[in-house]
């Protein structure tokens, strides 16, 4: 008997331990984690040493910690900050989204943060963890607020709209996330021309483009239309975003505090790209392709891929592809039908100040340093992403003809980055897996366009009266 | 006088010896359970801890009338009812196998327990990219050489299988304990049986199994509780981000509980969701113990 006590006890023990066993990974959000992925690999590193040092310390040096990693900030260049700050210390830390979210449940989060500005501003500052940077901004000596390139108002939010308000971050650098990269190899190959490099197409232009570029060898696709950089070739809440603002609507009421997915253009948005799945321009979840997009792309096995200026310097990175720069160029931000020609960024990562910070004033002359000084000239010569500033869109690489052809469309396309995206400050990072959950079933057959739309206003609207009514009491 | 001092001792040592584990435990086990647990009385957003409303019941009746969350449950029932009785049938079946006194039998012993030591996010990702997926994939081709196919794996119908599939893959795990089991079942009994003219089967059927139920018994616990708590593999079968989400077949409770908490920031109602599990699990492990009654086998008869 004493032993099936023990057994009992055991077991229940077992339960307890496995129950507090579970710990996630880390893992990125949007297409930005792609160019993070070496960062936070390295900044693994780091983060063991950030858990030592958070108060001053007896010499009256600071710590502060970021989530800026090797990647985007190199000890080197942080070596030469604490050189020129002897006050001064910076660890950095690598956090992930859930690792975020447990940091900011435990008021425990970093000094400078970093953020994907369109989606992360609205929502910190809503829940009040962005720290306002107005004052500091406006008189700042090392930022010259007028130099900043319209984009980057991004991080500007007054509670109900974006780009109005006081300043709460700025860009590192950014891209017109939802432009096309061509290989014109592909084209090539099915004798197909490449389309106008000064005139965006609309959306459904380009689904039909990629139909035609769509190569079969019996029943195997062997060449493909279009592709994603991380996401499948399928409807996704990313680019829902731009389609919205392309067509002028916006899902969430005046007061934010409800959506409404049953609008006719959200249906449009939703036909196009069943379509482009039902077609098979790309690898998506019904062809269950799971190469990812980027490798298509570069291994001449797909011809157009959505992602904007950053992708340049991915294609100077890669081994393959830089043997072949030729082969590449930019076409565009498409827009849809009837809409408006936008250029949106679709994440300008960028960062931020905790609101509960202990140490405003070092966090700040951090910030001031890393957005405005030295690194922003660093960051615009490597051609990994645009600048903030007019004035060092000059420094951009423009070597070769390539270089050139992308630096030349890039230059008409900021003529149209002066929209945002509209984001939902309540529905948050929510967004995404509602879309998901709804998405996925209506590009199996498994619901009809009418569930799909009502469902997403149901779930999004749920979630905006939860939070709303913590928010307000 | 003397007695007790000793037994003083002995306790005091005793304590002094589990001292490291118990501040652990009580630091990072208990504490949190205990705190999540009043967590799930609030309001918790992730951002409010020094706002907090308690909302009584509020977040457990929202479980209930949670469609995602009860069809989740189902879901992982379903799983639990597949996965945990293959798995057992396959890690006993192959210590069985791994039991003969045959040539190269440490090599299959390291072949078979591999998947179980390597990391989920290996395993996932080499299942999905390398055999699950359409263009190309391994599994495709195998079932191509019998004129069918190809199939979606991680599509509406077939990606539960494809689950269970990779789960049972990994069911090397519970080989060593099986073998270890095995070990302890006296020879005189085979000798005996072999003198009688017993067979194999009747050997397996009356010695070995009887004798090695205790060990099931074990794995089958924990089997359950471990399924019940999947939660990484159908993430990663749905993307390279955790917060990813899984097609319908394959989103499982705990899926769903970390959705809640990590993409909604739902904390309380994620805390209430995970605190119904373990009382299910709770359940599920007592009623498992109490038919353990009718098909365990303990050489002292359990005392």
């Amino acid at each position: 008997m004493k032993r099936r006590i023990l057994a009992v006890l055991l077991g229940l023990s077992m339960i307890v331990l496995a129950a507090c066993g579970t710990k996630p990974t880390p893992g990125g959000q949007t297409t930005e984690a792609a160019k993070t992925t070496a960062a936070e690999k390295a900044g693994d590193k780091t983060e063991k040493e950030t858990e030592k040092a958070t108060e001053p310390a007896a010499d009256g040096q600071v710590t502060i910690r970021t989530t800026f990693l090797e990647g985007e900030l190199s000890r080197e260049l942080l070596d030469k900050f604490e050189a020129e700050n002897p006050g001064i210390k910076v660890v950095q830390e690598a956090v992930d989204d859930t690792k975020m979210a447990s940091l900011l449940a435990t008021q425990d989060a970093p000094d400078v943060m970093r953020c994907i500005g369109v989606y992360d501003i609205p929502t910190y500052v809503t829940r009040r963890i962005a720290l306002d940077l107005d004052e500091l901004m406006n008189n700042s000596k090392v930022i010259d607020v007028d130099d900043l390139l319209p984009i980057c108002h991004v991080y500007r939010y007054d509670g109900t709209t974006v780009g109005k308000g006081p300043w709460y971050g700025l860009p590192k650098d950014w891209s017109n996330d939802f432009a096309l990269f061509y290989n014109k190899t592909c084209f090539d190959n099915a004798n197909v021309d490449l389309p106008s490099d000064t005139e965006p197409m609309t959306w459904n232009e380009v689904v039909d483009l990629a139909k035609k570029l769509v190569i079969k060898e019996g029943d195997t696709t062997v060449q493909y239309g279009l592709a994603m950089v991380e996401n499948p070739t399928m409807p996704s809440f990313y680019y829902l975003n731009q389609y919205l603002l392309s067509a002028g609507e916006d899902l969430s009421s005046d007061d934010n505090k409800s959506m409404d997915f049953t609008k006719p253009v959200v249906g449009d948005f939703l036909t196009l790209w069943n379509d482009a799945v039902k077609s098979n321009i790309g690898p998506n979840p019904v062809n269950n392709d799971q190469t990812g997009g980027s490798n298509l792309f570069i291994g001449d096995q797909c011809a157009m891929i959505v992602t904007g200026y950053w992708y340049s310097g991915m294609i100077r990175g890669n081994e393959e592809a830089s043997k072949k720069t030729a082969t590449f160029g930019m076409l565009p931000t498409p827009m849809v039908e009837g809409g408006k020609r936008v250029a949106p960024t679709g994440s300008a990562t960028g960062g931020f100040i905790y609101a509960q910070t202990k140490h405003k004033e070092e966090a700040w002359k951090f910030f001031e340093w890393y957005f405005g000084g030295e690194p922003v000239d660093d960051r615009a010569k490597s051609g990994w992403g645009l600048p903030s500033f007019r004035s060092k869109m000059e420094l951009l690489p423009q070597a070769d003809d390539f270089d050139k052809q992308v630096y030349r469309v890039t230059l008409d396309e900021l003529n149209y980055g002066d929209a945002f995206i509209p984001i939902n400050p309540y529905l948050g990072k929510a967004g995404r897996p509602m879309f998901e959950k709804w998405v996925d079933p209506f590009i199996f057959d498994r619901a009809t366009l009418e569930e799909t739309m009502q469902g997403m206003t149901d779930d999004a609207n749920q979630t905006i009266s939860e939070m709303v009514s913590v928010l307000e009491g | 006088m003397r007695q007790i001092k000793q037994t003083t001792r002995r306790s005091i040592a005793f304590y002094t010896m589990i001292a490291p584990w118990l501040i652990v435990f009580l630091s990072f086990a208990l504490f949190p359970l205990v705190y999540g647990f009043y967590l799930s009385f609030t309001n918790y957003f992730g951002f409010n801890l020094e706002d907090l409303s308690l909302v009584g019941l509020k977040n457990y009746q929202n479980v209930f009338n949670d469609k995602d969350a009860m069809g989740a449950l189902g879901r992982t029932f379903l799983f639990a009812a597949i996965n945990v009785p293959l798995g057992t049938v396959i890690a006993l079946t192959l210590a069985l196998l791994l039991n003969h006194n045959i040539r190269g039998r440490s090599v299959f012993r390291t072949i078979f327990y591999i998947p179980s030591i390597m990391p989920a996010i290996v395993t996932t990702m080499m299942w999905k990219n390398i055999l699950f997926t359409g263009n190309g994939g391994i599994l495709d081709r195998i079932i191509g050489f019998f004129g069918l196919g190809p199939v979606n794996w991680l599509g509406y119908d077939y990606a539960l299988f494809s689950l269970v599939l990779m789960s049972s893959w990994g069911a090397g795990g519970g080989i060593l304990i099986y073998l270890a089991g095995l070990k302890g079942v006296p020879d005189e009994l085979y000798e005996s049986a072999a003198i009688d003219g017993a067979s194999y089967m009747q050997r397996l059927f009356r010695i070995t199994l009887p004798l090695l139920t205790p060990v099931i018994f074990f794995n089958v616990l924990m089997g359950i509780i471990g399924t019940l708590q999947q939660y990484l593999q159908p993430i990663l079968l749905a993307g390279d981000q955790l917060l990813a989400r899984p097609i319908k077949p394959i989103y499982l409770y705990v899926v769903h509980a970390f959705q809640q908490i990590f993409a909604n920031q739902r904390f309380a109602y994620g805390m209430a969701l995970l605190w119904v599990l373990f009382l299910i699990t709770l359940l599920l492990t007592l009623v498992v113990f109490k038919t353990s009654r009718l098909w365990v086998f303990y050489e002292d008869g359990g005392d």
